[in-house]
């Protein structure tokens, strides 16, 4: 009957609509019973009560038949004869309700209009021509019904009690029910199906569109997967280089320091002075592998990064009894004030202290001697406040934009013959960035500056994960 | 100086550059130093000399051979080779956040996943960190265990 090609979808749905037919079945046997209760009792009607009966114990068998061939026979609910059984179970459906009204006054019974409960049924659940073939059906039904009692072939089971005088032989009353009755069933098929087919497609569309995203997101997860295990390979190749560039700089390092020392015999003057030079331009190689490194690691590689419970202020003492020597020699007051009691963050402490180290070491080594260094940390509910402030030779505010640019050295920091790798402040705002923070500053020339970082104290960024 | 003097130190550490400067500041400070120039030698040169203390260097050609001395002798037959404190001498710790210590409050610490050494340097070292460090590690040892062979020459 049905001639559409059916998906796997529309098979899996049809199937589901068939136990939901079964069910909607079990509902209508029950509502015939009460009716059959009801009518003679509240409305006195009389009823030919055996002939329902015997209708009501046919519906039973073969919607429990319906159910057990569901259940055992796989077979007819897959595959194409799915819709078969769809269209058997509601033209048995017709025929039975069909049989329900013959013995209960025929056309003469109001409950004639539920064909269309059969027909939106079939407009549901079938193709376009099956739901109109079934129409044709309950028409067919139905006027072979009101013919065949009218002219005397079937008995007329009349409805005393509803209705007074007969009129299932009135040409007027028989052609009127049937018109509108058939008119019904029509209109109903036709609104149930286009309504169908249009949700039809569009969940077609659906289907496809999902299957279209779900190919991106299988296509996206390979990239990032290959990106990932890349970028793997680019940080490991990163640290070997590091790794082979700093090693023979560390050993040359100590071969001039130990030349330099004097370990080796007395060197003129002369020579140990430009050891000496020698050893500086050294270190400075060495400090620019070891920030690339860090600054590489903090940015890219993540999962370095180490995720737990630090105190802050137990950095800050750190930081500052590392450094106390050193401010101590440039005549540089050193002051830092903590809150009292421990200043919780969620972050690396690692990074933590490279980031206040790198602020504190800009700090004092453009301090001149008698100048100061303050460094505070603050908590206030989720952000940690630092700042590092100096009185030193300041920022030119011209070049203020670019001091967090790699490599970038203001002209009065380059003039004063202080190392540096130009890399500290992206460091600082690399380590920032990863604990959810910023890094602002004020600065005047000749005056000093002041560097405020703001962290949040559960913004550590995840490690990147698949 | 007189109280180091006699007192041995092992160099492992394949860059003959690097063993000869450690050399040349210890000796300079009154000890008596041998090189070996590999675990497997370093191994040997440990059980044959007894040296009061190994300066180690992690990264040796294959690899981590550093690692495997320590392994290797942290569990030697001899309990007096088994006890030698060891300084591991490296390029890639701290700074560059490869751990071989243990974070203070790491929730799966695991006392048996760190290196079982006395003392790490970072490279490069200044003379005066390593001589001290190689002091502080001495004392420390000799405080283990008081009875040092030191003392008898």
């Amino acid at each position: 009957m049905a001639s559409a090609v059916h998906t796997n979808v529309d098979l899996d749905e049809l199937r589901d609509r068939i136990s939901w037919l079964a069910r909607l079945r079990w509902l209508a046997i029950l509502g015939v019973l009460v009716a059959i209760w009801v009518a003679p009792r509240m409305f006195g009607v009389e009823l030919h009560r055996f002939p329902l009966y015997v209708v009501v114990a046919a519906l039973v068998g073969y919607n429990l038949a319906f159910w057990a061939v569901g259940r055992w026979v796989p077979r007819a609910t897959s595959g194409p004869s799915v819709s078969y059984f769809a269209n058997l179970q509601i033209a048995l459906d017709l025929v039975a309700l069909t049989a329900l009204l013959h013995f209960s006054g025929g056309i003469e019974n109001p409950l004639v209009c539920y064909y269309v409960f059969h027909i939106v049924i079939a407009s549901i659940l079938l193709s376009r021509t099956a739901a109109y073939l079934q129409v044709t059906l309950a028409i067919g039904l139905l006027v072979a019904m009101a013919l065949l009692e009218a002219g005397g072939v079937l008995p007329h089971y009349h409805l005393a009690g509803f209705l007074d005088e007969h009129v299932f032989r009135n040409p007027v009353y028989m052609f009127g029910t049937l018109f509108a009755i058939g008119t019904m069933l029509c209109f109903a098929a036709f609104m149930a199906t286009t309504i169908t087919s249009r949700l039809r497609r569009r969940e077609a569309e659906i289907v496809r569109l999902s299957d279209a995203l779900r190919e991106h997101t299988e296509d996206l997860t390979q990239a990032y997967e290959a990106l990932r295990q890349l970028e793997g390979a680019r940080s490991d190749y990163l640290h070997r280089v590091a790794h082979h560039i700093r090693s023979p700089l560390a050993t040359l390092e100590r071969m001039l320091a130990v030349v330099s020392e004097g370990r080796t015999g007395r060197l003129p003057e002369r020579a140990e002075e430009m050891l000496d030079r020698a050893r500086v331009r050294v270190r400075e190689v060495l400090d620019l592998a070891r920030d690339l490194l860090i600054l590489s690691r903090t940015r890219e590689a993540l999962p370095m990064v180490d995720r737990s419970t630090v105190d802050f202020a137990s950095i800050a003492r750190d930081v500052e009894s590392d450094f106390r020597p050193q401010a101590g020699s440039a005549s540089v007051s050193l002051a830092v004030s903590l809150p009292e009691g421990p200043v919780e963050i969620v972050g690396d402490e690692d990074a933590l202290r490279e980031l206040l180290e790198n602020l504190v070491s800009n700090a004092l080594k453009y301090t001149l001697a008698g100048g100061e260094v303050r460094v505070s940390v603050e908590a206030r509910g989720d952000t940690l406040a630092l700042c590092v402030s100096d009185t030193g030779i300041g920022i030119p505010t011209a070049e203020q934009d670019q001091i967090f640019e790699e490599f970038y050295r203001a002209t009065n920091a380059r003039e004063s013959g202080k190392d540096g790798t130009g890399l500290g402040l992206s460091i600082v705002k690399a380590i920032a960035e990863i604990h959810g923070g910023e890094v602002s500053f004020e600065s005047q020339e000749d005056t000093g500056t002041s560097f405020r970082v703001l962290l949040h104290r559960r913004g550590l960024r995840a490690p990147a994960t698949p | 100086m007189s109280e180091v003097s006699g007192k041995k130190v092992l160099v492992v550490e394949d860059d003959p550059d690097a063993a000869e400067t450690l050399q040349i500041v210890l000796e300079d400070e009154g000890y008596s130093v041998s090189r070996a120039a590999s675990a497997e030698e370093g191994l040997q040169k440990a059980r044959a000399e007894k040296p009061d203390v190994v300066l180690l260097d992690i990264m040796m050609p294959s690899g981590t051979e550093g690692f495997h001395f320590v392994w290797e002798l942290r569990k030697d037959a001899d309990e007096e080779c088994r006890n030698i404190p060891i300084i591991v001498l490296t390029a890639i710790h701290d700074k560059t956040w490869v751990r071989f210590y243990p974070q203070k409050d790491d929730p799966v610490y695991q006392p048996s996943e760190y290196l079982p050494v006395q003392g790490f340097l970072d490279k490069p070292a200044s003379s005066e960190q390593i001589v001290s460090k190689v002091e502080e590690v001495l004392a420390e040892a000799g405080t283990a265990s008081p009875e040092e062979k030191g003392s008898e020459s």
